[in-house]
């Protein structure tokens, strides 16, 4: 009982009550049996009447959010966990992109309007100051000489090289070279000048560097093997924060690092706390344990109860991530677009996003999202219509057989959809879009695996039939696509890409060619205009809508801004506060 | 008895060999890998998951990395996590305490309570104590753990706002008032589904003893019914209950896969859950081995404690 008395009593002064009460049921040692019946049976009806006390009452009782509120700490939540911290090596975005924004720095950070701003060097690079040459293949970077590493040490530009080596080592298991395979040849001009020449046309190579973010030479040049150096979960960066320590399977904390060349960040402790449930971490926000609750944010079922919540904001960010269907067109069912076109046409979009998810999400029509740039605003929809889409169906000799489902030429019109199994607003969708096909006579079947088996080889070698998916571009916020629409990038026909629908178009390996060789924004928005305006037609993936997270921040947090172009807002951590 | 524990280590041996070979193919020849967390990352080609594949040595034959994963057990070298590169035993071991806490305290609150609550009923067979008390475990025992966190969560957290909800401690560290202000709420979901168990195993084993000849003997020479219950009816019906505890043994260092992943309990079983989905092998192997090994031991100290106490079994003579 001391125990329990014991952290009654932190709970606040007005606990007196309870505490007697508690003492009371679990009685004196003396207790006999038919006393105890007896007692057990009235705790047994006080439960309910616990369970219905006001909810104001009892907060003025026990203040938790007291508790949880330390002031200048800042707790984000997440319900997914950190384990890499190396932003080289991590392969879990968002997450762990967290905390690469909060330990480390690239070049130049990308601002919630899109616009490059820059961080460890002094000027974004274009052809007007004289950082790209006139070909647009020769680079220089000027950095800043008032960086320093978390430990003292100087930052120069034999960081930033070391980092480029370490992108191309091929003993390192990096998650992705970010572009910089375009590279032909750098140097280090002074401490703080470097060279890059590029060995083609690259245009998103700005976006490279932006998620490009800088490791400590002086620490891993001289480890045996960086893959599994004591640095990935202990890193050292010359970013707003420290790493300070991390519980596994619970937090990290960051402490602030006061010679910030961005300025002093204002919190004096941040957290990355780690909630698995996301009921669980809605809980955690609503009770003050959890400040912010962002990445993949509040599920859209509590969205109408969130807006209630006293003491928060909540937000919609728009997220670079588009929900397709993607059709396999190496598949005989697909390999016309007409088929692909009379498919789009049953699916209910409006259904979709309204039944499923609430209505937050934005339609699209491309694989950007519509608040992006270069999105085409004059594609046009065409729109849910069954009849149209069985007509052109029966048009295009595909009739209905005596199953009840359309056949060609022996070939039915019938395939399976798989996700995450477990995604149950994904499953919901999916029963949504089973029923708009079977409205036309074409049989979908589900069939969703494990993440680690649905994502593996059955897409990565094209064996799926059609998946239900949600992806962003390659080097996003550029609207290069080529990776996913190439040609040549078929990892199924021994390319080397993530063209995992199969899809072939000259034309449009010409227009992505072009596309990444232009430099200015408006002579590349005519090219992915296009681009876009070609997929609407062609449909190799069916865009549905782009997500909208819904970020909880509560009222004592200040400076947290929401960007759309980075998966986590944590990209000003050091002009956060809390009051 | 030294001659049989060497035997049963012998085995115990073997046994653990077959689980490692058996473990090791179910995990790598099931469809699907580590590499599939790389495909969902959007800025992740093909070419680089290539690469990636090399680096972990997942593109040699299964049978090649069984024997460099077994050969690095043996010398101590239990690999690296494909996510992070940590020493797995470094993983691992950081895991066993939160477990050890959560589980230990709910097995012993269950064990104290499930016991009390098994002879109570035993003894007053077909009262309302007994028909309630079997009623509670049958609910205990068919709804779902998670349901009973979530709802623990929702009424002492969210509503009442009495208890965290989650976690193991005040993020930033607290004190030990504070950890056990967090160990409330998981330790009695957890404990009422056990004390489940232990009521209605210690029932009837009680019931059947409390036929027994002894008892009446000793009800009999006069002695007080409560030291009729406990010396004579609680000592005979250990047997089975410490067997029982021996089964259980492995969830003090297995944790519990639900519960901690509701009440974001940084323990084994929320790493399992996690390194399950992202088919991080070297730490579902070494998860896998160490939940082995206590099964095997549990089991040898269960036989071992059962033998001491019941002077009729004989090790060795079996």
């Amino acid at each position: 009982m001391t125990k329990k008395n014991g952290i009654f009593d932190e709970a606040g002064p007005s606990s007196e009550d309870i505490k007697s009460n508690s003492a009371d049921a679990s009685g004196g040692d003396k207790m006999n049996r038919r006393e105890f019946v007896r007692r057990s049976g009235a705790l047994g009806l006080s439960l309910p009447l616990l369970g219905g006390l006001s909810s104001a009452a009892s907060t003025a009782l026990f203040p938790a959010s007291a508790r949880a509120a330390m002031p200048g700490q800042c707790v984000l939540g997440v319900t997914q966990e950190a384990v890499n911290f190396n932003p080289l090596l991590y392969v879990n975005t968002g997450v762990e992109t967290s905390v690469e924004f909060i330990v480390f720095d690239a070049l130049w950070k990308i601002d919630p309007t899109g616009k490059f701003i820059p961080n460890l060097a002094t000027a974004i690079p274009d052809q007007e100051n004289g950082g790209i040459s006139k070909d647009g293949r020769s680079w220089t970077i000027k950095l800043r000489p008032d960086v320093f590493w978390h430990d003292g040490t100087p930052f120069t530009a034999a960081d930033v090289i070391f980092t480029l080596e370490t992108l191309m080592n091929p003993k390192v298991a990096v998650r992705s070279r970010n572009g910089h395979e375009h590279v032909d040849s750098y140097q280090a001009v002074d401490d703080h000048t470097i060279q890059i020449k590029l060995k083609d046309d690259f245009a998103p190579y700005l976006v490279s560097w932006q998620k490009t973010s800088i490791i400590p030479k002086h620490i891993l040049a001289s480890l045996p093997d960086i893959n599994t150096a004591p640095f990935n979960t202990a890193p050292i960066g010359t970013g707003p924060f420290k790493f300070k320590n991390r519980v596994a399977g619970s937090y990290i904390e960051f402490e602030p690092n006061p010679k910030y060349h961005g300025g002093p960040p204002k919190l004096s402790s941040l957290i990355q706390k780690y909630v698995p449930d996301q009921q669980t971490l809605y809980a955690q926000f609503q009770t003050g344990e959890v400040d912010i609750y962002d990445l993949q944010g509040i599920p859209p079922l509590l969205y109408a109860k969130a807006k209630t919540l006293p003491g928060a904001k909540i937000e919609l960010s728009a997220s670079p991530f588009v929900e397709f269907i993607y059709f396999n067109c190496g598949k005989p069912q697909f390999s016309d677009k007409r088929v692909r076109q009379a498919l789009y046409m049953a699916v209910d979009k409006k259904g979709w996003i309204d039944q499923v998810y609430y209505g937050v999400p934005i339609p699209t029509l491309s694989y950007l999202p519509p608040n992006h740039w270069a999105y085409n605003q004059n594609l046009k929809d065409p729109g849910y219509d069954p009849q149209k889409a069985a007509a052109l169906l029966d048009e295009l000799g595909w009739k209905v057989g005596n199953d009840g489902v359309r056949a060609r030429d022996g070939v039915r019109l019938a395939f399976t959809m798989s996700t995450t199994a477990g995604n149950k607003s994904r499953e919901q969708a999916q029963q949504v879009v089973q029923q708009n096909f079977k409205k036309i006579n074409v049989e979908m079947t589900i069939k969703n695996m494990p993440a680690s088996v649905v994502w593996g080889d059955y897409t990565v070698k094209s064996e799926f039939d059609t998946l239900m998916v949600g992806w962003d571009a390659l080097l996003y916020p550029d609207p290069d696509y080529t990776d996913r629409i190439g040609s040549k990038l078929i990892p199924a026909k021994g390319g080397s890409g993530s063209n995992y629908v199969q899809y072939e178009n000259p034309e449009i390996d010409q227009l992505c060619a072009k596309g990444v060789s232009t430099v200015g924004q408006t002579e590349r928005k005519a090219i992915y205009d296009r681009i876009q305006e070609i997929l609407l037609e062609d449909l190799p993936f069916a865009p549905i809508f782009a997500y909208q997270t819904i970020i909880g921040t509560k009222d004592r947090v200040h400076g947290y801004k929401v960007n759309p172009y980075t998966p986590i807002s944590s990209w000003n951590t050091n002009e956060w506060s809390v009051s | 008895m030294v001659r049989y524990l060497f035997n049963r280590l012998g085995q115990s041996a073997v046994l653990l060999i077959g689980v490692s070979i058996i473990g090791f193919a179910l995990m790598h020849l099931a469809p699907g890998g580590p590499l599939a967390v790389y495909t969902l990352n959007p800025t992740v080609t093909a070419q680089d998951i290539e690469r990636v594949k090399h680096q972990f040595g997942l593109d040699q034959p299964v049978y090649v990395q069984y024997f460099k994963w077994a050969g690095g057990l043996v010398t101590g070298q239990w690999g690296y996590s494909f996510f992070g590169g940590r020493p797995v035993s470094a993983i691992v071991l950081e895991r066993l305490p939160a477990t050890f806490e959560l589980m230990g305290s709910s097995l012993l609150l269950a064990l104290i309570i499930g016991v009390a609550i098994g002879m109570l009923a035993a003894v007053r067979r077909n009262s309302i104590l007994d028909y309630a008390t079997a009623t509670a475990a049958m609910i205990a025992l068919s709804l779902p753990t998670f349901w009973f966190g979530l709802l623990g969560i929702f009424v002492f957290a969210q509503t009442l706002g009495w208890l965290p909800a989650g976690g193991i401690e005040t993020t930033g560290g607290g004190g030990f008032a504070d950890r056990m202000w967090h160990l409330v709420l998981p330790m009695l979901v957890l404990a009422f589904v056990l004390v489940a168990q232990w009521s209605r195993y210690t029932r009837s084993t009680m019931l059947e003893i409390l036929g027994q000849d002894y008892m009446r003997t000793a009800r009999a020479k006069g002695l007080r019914p409560a030291r009729v219950l406990l010396a004579h009816g609680l000592r005979a019906a250990l047997v089975p209950l410490v067997t029982l505890a021996g089964l259980q043994l492995p969830l003090l260092v297995g944790g519990a896969l639900v519960t901690e992943t509701v009440f974001s309990w940084p323990g084994m079983g929320l790493l399992f859950v996690n390194a399950l989905g992202t088919r991080d092998y070297p730490v579902l192997m070494a998860i896998l081995m160490v939940g082995a090994l206590v099964v095997v031991l549990g089991n040898l100290l269960a036989d071992v404690i059962v033998a001491l106490i019941d002077p009729r079994i004989k090790l060795g003579h079996v």
